[in-house]
């Protein structure tokens, strides 16, 4: 037995030799297809208006009927939105529950539940939700404000404290109450003005007192609503659940904003992403998001559309600037921050590593925010002599080995990353390679996620650390680059502090005034641009491989996930 | 004397379950650092809440007493919950447990069924053409990685034939996701899995079979029965093949376990809902309770495997004689 586990461990690296050979493979045959790309994604306004074409718009009068199987390869976990921390469980459920509010793909919110979205009072303290007139679950209930209360109480009530909610920590903190002068009215009071509020927490699946209401904190975090929600309020029902499998929904007949046209929607778990593009391929699954290695082989099928927009999703690479580490003695100089980054052809890495897919990153906030500034105070393009003459400037000076040192410091680091994940451990490579040409000798190691993530929250005795993190639709990026987050738990890894920028992001939560708070951020991204603690290497894109036959889907950079509000709009040409 | 036989390996086998458990705990504590399972990194969750979870799965405490809880719960039958997805690990596992059944249960009957006369061909035309080719296919079972067959299976029979509108093989699951589940659908989904699981037993088996089916041949007694005018027929199968078995029975006995773990490779590529992949995916997200919940239910199956075989040798052969 012991030697046939020796077997399959081997069968493994064996599997993922082959499949790092296999994106060589596609590397060289994509390598034209991206420098054409390339050219393309230039401009990224323009980029952003084309976003979202595909197959949206069409003259054929819609068809009712039929399914649409959508695949990925992250498994759900749970159905109950209070408790759900992951997007494929999220997005699942926003077919199943909507929330007060909802997020169209450039970002706007849009009422659901509730009419509109909300008044603020003059204080700016609280936001009057009116909902639509005779909301009900599917069970025939009528859904009032007393569901959405309950909803939050799960997140923010002291009594729900044992409720294994991830939203506890924001919500408790910022929701002084939540209360219903009449039963189509909800008003959110928060203890501070706290501008994220509405985007952050405004969208959460709303759930049914009547169902849940009676549990009590631990039965909830084990009801079978999890896994089986017997009622719903969304576009479409819980059919079942084939746990490692699929998904299955229904359409909700008695949707409040009209009844789907598709029968049955499901979403089905594939091994990897190579899967999802052999299953578009076959037409096995209708919908699937596509990796960028897999783009050309996608588009080479012809039976499927592929939509490709800017997302605020990014990889960044961030320095240990703790002064008691060997990452501050090398990194606490701003110069060798910078010269790092002007060291690095992220164009190069972006085509090599992404094909294409994506945009280098000029600041620090995405080219999808409202806040986002073209030309901050600083821009780093490729130039190996500035990256030079900076360090010589700072003092590291070249050593006969090659490697650059000051004070009998030698600039030598090591970067940690997650094992497996192809695309950021070429990126170390290239990042190596390239200081290497600067005299900087840069160790990549891999490690597993866990261990990653407890150095950036935890145990930080990384030099740097290179990762992937997701921004919301608003602008705020306390979490990874305020000074309070670098107690432990929180994600400024770092150790990053900077007066200036604790006050611009403390100044810029606390005012409603879209203006004003740009502005801050215009500020913000200029002093993260000079300083560069934690460089972005590129915002990555969406890629969607979407079916011939299906119709209406409307993929943007913040509707993929969550509750797409144009998944009741989608139908199916054939009709099946 | 066999019940005692029985009573010491089972008294053996519980200390086996325990030490295989506390070191799936150690090797998963040791590695996990901070992190608490099932959390995703996203800018709205806090410090505080990273805390308040890790305490909810009783991570806060050390990995000892976790254990200790753990067992103390297992003796009252109760297996946890997910770290996940809070549901119970025993209907994560009695849901999966058919769907691994079903595939590795086809695989060792058809390896069975086609391994021991294939084996036998082997060994009565021996260094024939039929002998070489069957050596060769063997070989490249043992050889060929799974994980590669079964992706060059999908390329041909799912892609390859549906672009050539050829009738395909769906390429991943146990059944379709719409009105599917009838047994002609279940059937359709076996073939591409079960095969390349089928393939590897059979390479392991017909070598096996083919080699102690010689070593019989060569006997006294098979000399003995052909001298005094026995029918091939007879010499061959009578008496060769039930004693060539034997052996055979102790490799079958100890695959097993195989039944319920044996097929996670293959159940990874053909996402295929089963044990394998299940325990695979939660190990990686360091869900404990799970991994566990599986571990021991393997380990369990292991240890009985093992005892069967035992059992069914002395039945079988009477030389054996349990002490």
């Amino acid at each position: 037995m012991a030697q046939k586990e020796g077997d399959s461990d081997q069968q493994f690296e064996l599997f993922e030799q082959f499949l790092k050979e296999w994106s060589r493979r596609d590397f060289l045959r994509n390598a034209g297809a991206a420098a054409a790309w390339t050219a393309f994604s230039g401009g990224v306004l323009e980029f952003l208006e084309a976003c979202g074409g595909g197959n949206t718009t069409t003259s054929v009068t819609p068809k009712k009927g039929g399914h649409v199987i959508e695949g990925n390869f992250s498994d759900i976990r749970t159905l109950n939105s209070m408790l759900s921390s992951d997007t494929a469980s999220n997005q699942v459920i926003g077919l199943m529950f909507d929330g007060l509010l909802n997020v169209k793909k450039n970002g706007d919110l849009i009422g659901a539940l509730a009419q509109d979205v909300p008044k603020t009072s003059p204080d700016g303290l609280s936001y009057t939700f009116k909902l639509r007139p005779n909301l009900k679950w599917s069970d025939g209930q009528a859904l009032t404000a007393d569901d959405v209360i309950f909803t939050y109480a799960l997140a923010y009530d002291p009594k729900y404290a044992d409720v294994s909610s991830p939203r506890r920590g924001d919500l408790s903190k910022y929701i002084e109450s939540v209360t219903a002068p009449d039963p189509q009215t909800v008003v959110i009071k928060t203890t501070q003005v706290f501008a994220p509020f509405l985007g952050s927490h405004g969208s959460y699946g709303i759930l049914p007192k009547h169902v849940l209401g009676s549990m009590t904190p631990k039965e909830i975090n084990t009801a079978d609503f999890n896994t089986a929600p017997s009622v719903v309020n969304g576009a479409f029902k819980f059919v079942k659940w084939d746990k490692g499998q699929q998904v299955t929904l229904e359409r909700n007949p008695g949707y409040w904003a009209g009844p789907s046209y598709l029968d049955q929607y499901v979403y089905k778990v594939l091994p990897d992403s190579v899967a999802v593009t052999t299953q578009l391929t076959t037409g096995e699954i209708d919908i699937g998001p596509v990796d960028p290695s897999q783009f050309d082989a996608v588009k080479i099928a012809g039976n499927v559309v592929l939509t490709e927009f800017p997302t605020p999703t990014f990889t960044f690479y961030a320095y240990n600037l703790d002064p008691a580490k060997l990452g501050g003695q090398l990194f606490g100089d701003k110069a060798v921050r910078q010269a790092l980054l002007y060291a690095l052809d992220r164009q190069k890495i972006v085509t090599a590593v992404y094909f294409g897919h994506g945009v280098v990153a000029n600041g620090v906030e995405p080219p999808t925010s409202w806040a986002y500034k073209d030309k901050p105070q600083v821009i780093y393009t490729f130039d190996k002599a500035k990256a030079q003459s900076l360090l010589d400037g700072a003092g590291w000076t070249m050593g006969s080995d090659g490697i650059r040192a000051k004070g009998g410091v030698k600039l030598k680091f090591e970067m940690i990353t997650n094992a497996g994940n192809k695309q950021r451990e070429s990126m170390l490579t290239v990042m190596q390679q390239s200081w290497k040409d600067i005299g900087v000798d840069a160790t990549p190691k891999l490690i597993q996620f866990p261990q990653l993530v407890s150095q950036i929250v935890s145990v930080r005795t990384f030099d740097v650390f290179l990762v992937g993190f997701n921004w919301t639709i608003d602008p705020d990026e306390a979490p990874l680059f305020h000074s309070r987050n670098t107690a432990a738990g929180g994600f400024n890894g770092a150790d990053f502090k900077n007066p200036d920028v604790d006050k611009i992001l403390d100044d810029a939560i606390v005012t409603l005034d879209k203006a004003k708070r740009k502005q801050l951020y215009f500020q913000f991204q200029d002093i993260m641009s000079d300083q560069v603690p934690s460089p972005i290497i590129l915002f990555n894109t969406g890629i969607w491989g979407v079916s011939k036959r299906v119709q209406n889907a409307d993929f943007g950079p913040f509707n993929q996930f969550g509750a797409r509000p144009w998944m009741k709009d989608v139908w199916v040409t054939d009709g099946k | 004397m066999l019940a005692k036989y029985v009573v010491r390996r089972f008294l053996a086998s519980i200390v086996v379950v325990l030490g295989v458990t506390l070191i799936t705990l150690v090797l998963m504590d040791r590695t996990r650092g901070t992190y608490v399972p099932g959390i995703d990194l996203n800018p709205a969750l806090r410090p505080e809440d990273i805390a308040r979870l890790r305490t909810n799965l009783g991570l806060d405490q050390p990995f000892y007493m976790w254990y200790l809880t753990w067992i103390w719960n297992v003796l009252h039958g109760d297996f946890g919950r997910s770290m996940i997805d809070g549901s119970p690990v025993m209907s994560h596992i009695l849901e999966r447990l058919p769907n691994t059944l079903e595939l590795t249960g086809t695989a060792i009957v058809i390896g069975i069924l086609l391994s021991i006369p294939l084996g036998i061909v082997g060994a009565l035309r021996r260094g024939s053409k039929a002998d070489h080719a069957l050596t060769v296919v063997s070989v490249a079972g043992f050889a060929v990685p799974q994980f590669w067959m079964g992706l060059l299976l999908i390329l041909v029979f799912s892609v390859t034939f549906e672009q050539h509108g050829l009738p395909w093989l769906p390429s991943s699951g146990a059944t379709s996701p719409l009105n599917g589940g009838d047994i002609l659908d279940r059937i359709v989904h076996l073939i591409m899995p079960a095969t390349v699981l089928a393939f590897f037993y059979l390479s392991v088996w017909s070598r096996f079979t083919r080699s102690s089916m010689l070593e019989v041949l060569s006997q006294d007694y098979i000399r003995t029965a052909r001298a005094k005018g026995m029918s091939e027929r007879r010499v061959v199968y009578l008496h060769g093949l039930r004693n060539a078995l034997i052996p055979l029975i102790t490799l079958v006995g100890l695959e097993l376990p195989g039944l319920v773990s044996g097929g996670l490779v293959v159940e990874v590529v053909f996402g295929w809902p089963g044990i394998g992949r299940l325990a695979f995916e939660r190990a990686l997200q360091y869900d404990y309770s799970t991994v566990m919940g599986v571990t021991f239910f393997a380990t369990l199956l292991v240890v009985a495997g093992n005892l069967l075989a035992d059992v069914l040798y002395a039945v079988l052969d009477p030389r054996i004689r349990f002490a």
